[in-house]
């Protein structure tokens, strides 16, 4: 089932800014990061998904449910996280989730439930009655967090939600982002820390100028549609021996040469990436290190919006 | 019907209102300003030079005289204080980045407004019944019924919800409590002197044309404006007196509702349009 069906999605703001014919699919099954340079339209596509801004026109639906004319059941159906959001500070831990569950009207005994869940998904279990001035950034996000999940949404909006924490805050938080999309919640996160997103969602969506940014076909060189991977070497003994074979070798581009290190271009795949490392070994180079993993998500990024690769 | 009741906005607003420093200050200050107002009424109404004449001071004289100068010396002091928890109400969401929680959660705009309105007023109220005792200490001198204590307490409800919706409205408009709480203000300076200047001028403009009438007042078109003036219902309701020319409580009442009314109307609609100030 499609948690989110966008489709020529139109926003224009007075400044100009917003969206302009953007579409999107999103899978019950998926974490699909949304990625793009600031002022791209990702706030403006997750605060209209989430019903704080109506439409310009096109279609937008969630859990098959009109954002415009049915926003009381999207709101139902989605926890929204902004990119800077706020708590109240004045209020104990459990008064705060006693609030939001309120506001989503959950009944006893699944209220009490709620709670106490959120509770232990941020790991405050244990300090109920602390006011929430107290807790750190990160603890906040985690409150924050399970705050957003108290209603059981079938859908999360998360606009930048590690901005601001240290790293193992980053860690805690992407975790429970992988154990949320393992539980069955569809994901749509935005974010600039494209590491982050690498290592968690099962798609990425470029966006920019409020348009959908279609991405080179992975592993594309540039102004060629042939693909390509990306291989990283460290080796040992003579280089002139590994400038000989490379010489000889077809379909090799020379990306960055540093001692040691070498990073290639080469044509094809994985299966290329493995035949060239065999003939290498052959040819008696000694080759300590070989990662052909092809473009890693910075490097997509850097293709998508006009940058070079590494 | 319940749900009025049941708002969780109600509980979490008035817990946070509660809990601030000022929550005990406010009346604190609130009460010495009005136990020092009833001090200087007593001692003015004992003073029969005051009184313009010799004649013995009677204590319905000083039940009367205490009577007036604390409920309007209260309107005045609260009127100054309804701006600050109205206006503020909503852009303090705003400014805390919290208002997006509320606006994605299954709360309606209605929902959040009476919360909100429900607080403002009732940490009033409390001000406001906290002096009743200072007030029924007039009816104890005499000269005041129980029944104009329950007019004037009635008519300063009024006039309180009506600016409480004002500052809602400003507050649901502006993003900053600063901007928000000067309109609001602006508001109440409007309502409270330009009426009455207005009529000042109509009134001068009516005597110089209708010289013998002066003894039955103005007409209702010559105290139009005042109709709009925070102190008319509350002077007109007491009636007697040097107020006794003011006698059209009823319109007064029915123009603040609707006041009251527009301005809720407007703050809920932007209310549910508030998302591009998030």
């Amino acid at each position: 089932m499609a948690m989110i069906e966008v489709q020529s999605l139109r926003k224009i703001f007075r400044g100009g800014r917003g969206l302009d014919a953007f579409s999107l699919r999103l899978e019950s099954n998926e974490l699909v990061g949304l990625v793009g340079p600031n002022g791209a339209g990702k706030t403006t596509l997750i605060k209209i998904l989430s019903t704080l801004l109506p439409p310009g026109s096109g279609v937008a639906r969630v859990a098959g449910r009109d954002v415009r004319s049915d926003p009381r059941r999207v709101r139902a159906a989605v926890g929204y996280l902004p990119d800077v959001a706020g708590v109240y500070q004045d209020m104990r831990i459990r008064e705060f989730l006693e609030f939001f569950a309120d506001a989503f009207r959950l009944k006893e005994p699944n209220r009490s439930a709620a709670i106490g869940r959120a509770l232990i998904r941020s790991g405050l279990a244990d300090r109920p009655e602390d006011f929430v001035e107290h807790l750190s950034l990160g603890w906040k996000q985690r409150l924050l967090l399970a705050k957003t999940l108290l209603h059981d949404p079938k859908l999360l909006l998360l606009d930048e939600p590690a901005t601001g924490l240290d790293p193992l805050a980053r860690i805690t938080l992407r975790e429970q982002l992988k154990q949320l999309h393992n539980e069955g919640v569809a994901i749509l996160i935005s974010s600039h820390i494209l590491s982050d997103l690498e290592d968690i969602c099962t798609r990425i969506v470029f966006i920019a100028d409020g348009k959908n940014i279609a991405e080179a076909p992975s592993g594309a060189a540039e102004g060629s549609t042939a693909p390509t991977i990306r291989c990283e070497m460290e080796f040992d003994g003579p280089a002139g021996v590994l400038d000989q074979f490379l010489k000889g070798a077809p379909g090799v581009r020379i990306l960055e040469r540093r001692e040691r290190l070498l990073i290639i271009e080469l044509s094809g795949g994985s299966r290329e990436a493995s035949t060239f490392l065999q003939k290498l070994l052959a040819a008696g180079i000694v080759i300590t290190h070989f990662d052909a993993r092809g473009l890693n998500l910075e490097d997509r990024y850097r293709r998508a919006f006009g940058g070079q690769p590494r | 019907m319940m749900r009025l009741v049941t708002n969780p906005m109600i509980l979490k607003e008035l817990r946070q209102r509660l809990r601030e420093g000022r929550a005990w200050l406010l009346p604190t200050l609130y009460l010495l300003v009005l136990a020092g107002t009833v001090l200087f009424a007593y001692y003015a109404a004992m003073d029969p030079e005051m009184g313009g004449g010799q004649r013995e001071v009677q204590g319905a004289d000083i039940g009367e005289v205490i009577f007036l100068t604390v409920v309007i010396t209260q309107l005045v002091v609260l009127l100054l204080m309804a701006p600050v928890f109205s206006a503020g109400s909503l852009t303090i969401e705003k400014e805390q980045r919290t208002f997006a929680g509320l606006l994605t959660s299954l709360l309606t705009a209605p929902q959040i407004w009476w919360g909100k309105f429900v607080a403002a007023l009732m940490y009033l109220l409390l001000l406001l019944f906290s002096a009743l005792p200072l007030l029924t200490l007039a009816i104890a001198f005499g000269g005041v019924d129980p029944m104009q204590l329950f007019k004037a307490v009635g008519s300063t409800i009024l006039v309180l919800a009506s600016i409480c919706t004002l500052g809602l409205w400003s507050s649901s408009t502006f993003r900053r409590s600063v901007h928000s709480t000067a309109a609001c203000y602006g508001f109440v300076l409007v309502l409270s002197i330009v009426t009455a200047v207005v009529f000042g001028i109509m009134v001068s403009h009516w005597e110089s044309h209708n010289a013998m009438a002066r003894a039955e007042g103005p007409p209702a078109y010559v105290q139009a404006p005042l109709f709009l003036n925070p102190f008319y219902p509350l002077l007109s309701m007491l009636g007697g007196g040097s107020f006794g020319q003011f006698s059209y409580p009823v319109s007064s009442w029915l123009l603040f509702t609707a006041i009251g009314c527009l301005a809720a109307a407007f703050a809920m609609r932007s209310i549910q349009r508030s998302g591009e100030q998030i």
